[in-house]
């Protein structure tokens, strides 16, 4: 779905670069993070896969296109972008108008525009808002009304720049959750964030970027249980993983959990000796 | 153009004179420009932009403005050359017809009106590119004796230009995203595909100002009066500049009064 193909990039007259030989490709139905610290070059890289931003060197393939020889509304069929920021797009008199505003763009028929945004906005559960003025909404609720536009383009690949950045706990659980439906329902997914937390509970396979290169590609287990790579680049696994690989020197104690759940199943099933040693 | 209100620091002559002898050069240019008619005269304005931003060592940074500004200055010649109907015909865009006619008048009043703009808008961004704009404020209210809040919200405009460049971008990146197209051909589909772009600038704008208001005002803004930490020095080396450019101004009058220059 997504194929890189050592991908340079450096912004105009600034000689270094951001990107240096990126290569890695995305299936389809994949569930992919980015994470890597501040100026490693994960938004750049983001915005390769609608040609918002195009490469200096190598290539990007959306579904067989070609990015460079493609416009970002061409690939606005094929990929969706959440920004970080929904005042960035949000312009129109009602939550309505603001989600069928990208379905017009694609020319579709007033019926098909008028039955994704309502599909659309009870997916992110804004259907009683649809009549709202998006702009006199809460900050979570607009970043709901940008995941709702993106939603009724149904592009295949769902691109997520720090999706839950400024909402509460609940409102970010409650988008990540949406993101795991679209996920199920055979959508791929990239997103970038800071919260590994989010990571270790939706993720299925990380990307570690540090200084424009790919440092670790693996399942999310296989990259949280080697904190000595992530260290390089300021982060540190989930609290679960950390807590299980300081009892690691008890052998066999638990085995590679990542969430609450996980290591309270593991803890359940521990033998009765080795409970005693976890919590005395 | 996101370099336009941008301070680019160096260490050059330029840069450590007093804001107050570079608005005052600024000032002067604008004033002979408005004198002069003679586009080769108004050129002359120009290259003298030119080289202050070489001994400044920004010219690099500068050219792109330049280069915005030389284009901007094109189109205004392209939409007027045809209007003027005085003087001798030079030749016309469809001969024997009348039909985009340009005259020598017309010729030579057209790119003196487009050298004027540049020179007027040439000096700010080189003011502005080698003047801290803290020091600005400062002289402005210290030697001009300009109220501190018009100062301050007068180079806060100018600060924010290059922030307002960025959030456009964003904002552009954003609505391409959901496949928004900017390059229509019809001219009205064009000017309404800004409004997408207009309003969330807007409001993002209102919102800032509105934050960066009451940062300020929980910073004690506006209460009791101000003091300077740093205070910028006019120097004689300062009073030797202005001079030289009051009497290259005044030489230039003179000039212009006796007819010698048009």
């Amino acid at each position: 779905m997504i194929k890189v193909v050592d991908l340079h990039f450096k912004y105009g007259n600034i000689d270094l670069e951001v990107l240096r030989g990126l290569s890695f490709s995305v299936e389809k139905g994949e569930f992919v993070a980015l994470i890597g610290q501040n100026g490693a070059g994960k938004t750049t890289l983001l915005k390769q896969f609608n040609a918002l931003l195009q490469p200096t060197g190598g290539t990007v393939q959306i579904a067989g296109l070609d990015t460079a020889r493609s416009t970002t509304g061409e690939l606005a069929r094929k990929v969706g972008f959440l920004f970080q920021n929904p005042d960035h797009q949000i312009f129109m008199p009602t939550v309505f108008k603001e989600i069928g505003f990208g379905p017009k763009n694609l020319h579709l028929s007033k019926a098909e525009i008028d039955a994704r945004v309502e599909e659309a906005a009870e997916a992110v559960g804004l259907t009683a808002y649809l009549g709202h003025n998006p702009l006199l909404l809460s900050k979570g609720q607009r970043q709901r009304v940008a995941f709702a536009s993106v939603l009724s383009m149904k592009p295949e690949i769902l691109v997520l720049d720090e999706p839950t950045t400024g909402q509460d706990y609940q409102e970010g659980i409650e988008i990540m959750e949406m993101v795991q439906k679209l996920n199920e329902l055979g959508h791929t997914i990239v997103f970038v964030t800071h919260d590994m937390e989010l990571v270790a509970t939706y993720a299925k396979r990380v990307i570690v970027l540090s200084g424009g290169r790919v440092l670790l590609d693996d399942s999310c287990r296989n990259v949280f249980y080697h904190p000595e790579i992530l260290r390089q680049t300021n982060l540190f696994p989930p609290q679960i993983a950390r807590l299980a690989q300081m009892f690691a020197q008890q052998p066999s104690l638990f085995g590679r959990p990542l969430t609450v759940e996980e290591i309270y199943q593991e803890i359940l099933n521990l033998p009765e000796s080795a409970s005693h040693v976890c919590c005395s | 153009m996101s370099v336009v209100a941008n301070y680019i620091p160096r260490d050059s002559f330029v840069h450590r004179l007093s804001p107050l002898t570079k608005l005052f050069w600024s000032f002067l240019l604008m004033t002979l420009s408005c004198f002069f008619r003679d586009p080769l005269v108004l050129a002359g304005l120009f290259l003298s932009i030119v080289l202050v931003a070489l001994a400044a060592g920004i010219l690099k940074e500068m050219f792109p403005v330049f280069k915005g500004l030389l284009c901007i200055a094109g189109l205004f010649i392209l939409f007027q050359i045809f209007f003027i109907s005085d003087g001798k015909t030079i030749f016309t865009l469809i001969p024997g017809t009348g039909i985009g006619r340009v005259t020598d008048a017309g010729l030579v009043g057209c790119l003196a009106m487009g050298a004027r703009m540049i020179v007027i808008a040439a000096s700010f961004p080189v003011l502005m590119g080698t003047t801290q704009i803290k020091d600005l404020v400062v002289v402005l209210v210290e030697k001009l004796r300009i109220p501190y809040p018009y100062a301050f919200m007068f180079v806060t405009s100018l600060r924010f230009v290059p922030t307002f460049m960025q959030e456009m971008d964003q904002i552009i990146q954003a609505q391409s995203s959901r496949a928004h197209r900017l390059d229509n051909k019809n001219f009205l589909k064009r000017f309404l595909s800004i409004c997408p772009l207009a309003i969330p600038l807007m409001v993002t704008s209102v919102k800032k100002a509105e934050r960066m208001a009451i940062s300020m005002e929980t910073r004690g803004f506006g209460v009791g009066k101000r003091t300077n930490l740093h205070s910028k020095q006019f120097r004689s080396v300062d009073a030797l500049v202005c001079c030289a450019l009051l009497l290259a101004g005044v030489g230039a009058a003179v000039l212009h009064f006796m007819g010698i220059l048009a």
